[in-house]
């Protein structure tokens, strides 16, 4: 049996679109009355943009360390003015830390697996990373029989590859 | 989380944007970079006497598969008759004599990026071009390519060189 939705769930699952048309709906009636989910949701998109912007730009040249101060100055940046700040604040205010802890704690998840691709494949052996085939065997480019009459063909060697043959025809020459 | 998901999808992709190109790029230089490297590398010629009449074949050539293959399987006695080691140098003519009085020409023209060398032979009487003048072959190292057809003594010279005997020889 499903579990009901959690308030959280359910405003993730609408961040990424996931739910039903009314569902949706009920949570963006939600939203007008509740600054804070609002808020949220701002949060989330900035942290959004900014990977997309990251992920773009890392289809050129890559420069880590430049990449990494530049994600990290995207989220630590000051977040766009908000109604929340607006509003009149209370003497005391529950944070929901849970929620926080979480999602900040996907993000450090998300540059851990990064970070460990990338020394992965700086630290692999060479060899383990060579895609092109080796190429056995050996192969006529050119020939030049003179005035004889001459053959080029294969034949198969010890590990299968095609070994050059030229068979051309003589007359037994005398010793000089 | 749907966020984590987003955040793990992002860096599998990043982790793979860097390691598929970059690697293959470093790894293809560097092979490169070796080939370039290269300007002589050692190379064997095999002399081989082949008869249709029934005989021994010389245990020589217990590890060349190949000369017991057709059109080879014809002949039923093979005799090694030398066995000369010499060094190709790029763009130097090395000479090995063969027994029917001829010389065969070996010289290194190229070292190919995948490893493989590009030999230019001939062989023909002193200063004649009387059998082959020219033939230009790409083998890759231990693998041999052959010139056969010329009588001598009642059979059948087979010359079989290999370049860069050392690595993989068959």
């Amino acid at each position: 049996m499903e579990s009901p939705k959690t308030e959280e769930e359910k405003l993730q699952m609408f961040f990424d679109g996931e739910l039903a048309p009314e569902e949706e709906a009920s949570v963006r009636r939600s939203l007008e009355g509740s600054p804070e989910a609002a808020a949220q949701l701002r949060e989330w998109e900035q942290l959004r943009a900014a990977m997309k912007s990251v992920a773009t730009d890392w289809a050129g040249e890559i420069d880590s360390d430049a990449l990494f101060a530049r994600i990290e100055n995207e989220i630590s940046a000051p977040a766009v003015p908000i109604e929340r700040l607006k509003l009149e604040q209370p003497a005391l205010r529950v944070v929901p830390g849970g929620r926080e802890r979480r999602v900040w704690g996907g993000v450090a998840t998300g540059f851990a697996a990064a970070a460990a691709i990338l020394l992965a494949v700086m630290a692999w052996p060479e060899p383990h990373l060579d895609p092109a085939p080796i190429v056995r065997g050996s192969q006529v480019l050119e020939a030049d029989f003179g005035s004889n009459t001459g053959t080029i063909f294969e034949v198969e060697g010890g590990a299968g590859q095609s070994l050059a043959v030229i068979w051309i025809d003589d007359e037994e020459v005398g010793l000089p | 989380m749907s966020l984590i998901r987003h955040f793990l999808v992002i860096a599998v992709m990043l982790g793979a944007a860097v390691a598929s190109p970059a690697s293959a790029q470093g790894s293809s230089l560097a092979r490169s970079d070796r080939a370039s490297t290269i300007s002589s590398v050692p190379a064997e010629v095999i002399v081989v006497l082949a008869k249709e009449e029934p005989g021994k074949i010389d245990p020589q050539l217990a590890k060349m598969t190949a000369l017991r293959r057709p059109p080879f399987n014809s002949f039923r006695s093979m005799k090694v008759l030398s066995r000369p080691k010499l060094k190709l140098t790029l763009g130097k003519d090395a000479l090995v004599s063969l027994p029917n009085g001829r010389r065969m020409k070996l010289t290194l023209l190229r070292v190919m990026p995948d490893g493989r060398y590009k030999v230019k032979a001939a062989i023909n009487r002193p200063n004649k071009s009387d059998y082959l003048p020219l033939l230009q072959v790409i083998a890759s190292a231990g693998d041999p390519f052959f010139v056969a057809g010329q009588t001598y003594q009642g059979g059948t010279l087979i010359v079989g060189v290999i370049v860069d005997p050392k690595k993989t020889a068959q």
